[in-house]
């Protein structure tokens, strides 16, 4: 039993080999200059309909996975929250203060701007927030981060227009163990806790939302 | 049996640790996800202060890539259901009414899928939406069913496109995958 298990491993091992080179070769090949840089592959170039993006857009819901436990028929409550953004990755470049600017708003992600779905009402900071959609960005500082929802919704990249801010919330950010290369987005559970976590590089800033 | 463990032990550390790296935090999807507005590229119109027309519809999906793959017909089966995308289902996304073949379709979430044929594909707008894959599609929570004109593309697409164009009455959805495009009508 234990030898084709380990050749699954090994197989596994093999393809995530495969993707890093493949990423590590792409970085390469090109200039970073900003965080929602073109990319020019030759798939996109006969593409006439849509190229792929550098920074690939991803959804993450809370309950977290709620897709699959809908598909496993393990949930049949409602959805609560989800986020849709893009994800810019380091190629080898510092955040900050490569990428990143501290006191300087940062539109949390890449291309569209960052969506934040709430499903129903919800309490962050003692402050209530109404179900809706939102734009989500943050003004990072060294030790803490400004989040800010806005309503200036179904826009691109950042126009921070501070007019249509709903609300800001100042959380601490932290230190990750390891540096992750794609910018990342979910929500956690811990207890009773419920927090919006936004990590990136080596830093972590997480966002308590009661539901 | 020694010499079986050692190598095991090793790739099987390699395997742990590369996920580690990630902090269990999700990986980037092999399948990455994509969004299409109508009017087409409304988020930059809207920052650039060029919008002519109001915001009316939006697909989130994922793309799959051909990879070398026979598509429709092959990979996607003809007559089954597919579920027009990867991970997440597909979802669709109206800002105010509009019609299909007729229907009214209220302002709301649906997901997609679609029924692949050699010669037209039937796509299909279902209210059971925040799910996974067409897993559990279930007909009895259709909204419309609808058919869509197909034609070959002039070039292979490697990666599942969907996008939406103006039409002379209301506007498509185009969904264009390896050397097929399938055309799905809306109106007002």
């Amino acid at each position: 039993m234990k030898l084709p298990f380990s050749l699954l491993l090994f197989c596994f091992f093999l393809i995530a080999c495969n993707d890093t080179y493949k990423n590590k070769s792409e970085a390469v090949n090109r200039i970073p200059i900003t965080d929602s840089a073109n990319f020019n592959n030759d798939a996109n170039k006969i593409n006439p309909y849509s190229p792929i993006d550098i920074s690939p857009m991803d959804m993450s819901y809370y309950p977290a996975d709620y897709p699959k436990l809908k598909m496993t028929k393990s949930i049949s409550t409602p959805p609560m929250a989800r986020v849709i953004y893009s994800r810019p990755h380091l190629q080898g470049r510092k955040l900050f203060v490569d990428l990143l600017k501290y006191n300087e708003p940062w539109r949390l992600g890449a291309n569209e701007a960052t969506e934040l779905d709430l499903y129903k009402n919800v309490t962050i900071q003692n402050r209530k927030i109404k179900a809706g959609r939102y734009v989500l960005y943050c003004i990072p500082d060294v030790d803490k981060w400004t989040i800010v929802l806005n309503s200036n919704i179904d826009s691109w990249g950042l126009h921070s227009d501070e007019t249509k801010d709903i609300a800001r919330f100042i959380i601490p950010s932290g230190h990750t163990n390891n540096s992750i290369e794609y910018f990342t987005i979910v929500f956690e559970k811990t207890g009773n806790n419920v927090e919006l976590v936004m990590a990136w590089d080596n830093v972590e800033a997480r966002l308590p939302i009661s539901f | 049996m020694k010499k079986n463990i050692l190598p095991l032990f090793i790739f099987q550390l390699f395997f742990f640790t590369a996920i580690a790296q990630n902090n269990n935090l999700p990986l980037v999807d092999k399948s990455p996800m994509d969004m299409s507005y109508y009017p087409a590229n409304y988020p930059v119109l809207k920052i650039q202060d060029k919008i002519t027309e109001p915001l009316v519809a939006r697909i989130v999906y994922s793309r799959p890539q051909k990879a070398g793959r026979i598509i429709f017909g092959d990979l996607v089966k003809y007559d089954e259901v597919w579920r027009m995308g990867a991970n997440e289902a597909t979802e669709i996304e109206f800002f105010k009414q509009v019609k299909i073949e007729g229907k009214k379709i209220s302002k709301g979430r649906y997901t997609v899928y679609a029924i692949v044929n050699e010669n037209s594909w039937t796509i299909i707008l279902n209210k059971e939406t925040d799910t996974w894959g067409a897993f559990k599609y279930n007909p009895k929570k259709d909204v419309v069913r609808a058919t869509a004109s197909t034609q070959k593309t002039d070039s292979v697409i490697e990666y599942l496109s969907m996008v939406f164009e103006k039409a002379t009455s209301g506007f498509n959805l185009v969904v264009a995958w390896d050397n097929v495009k399938a055309i799905l009508p809306i109106t007002y």
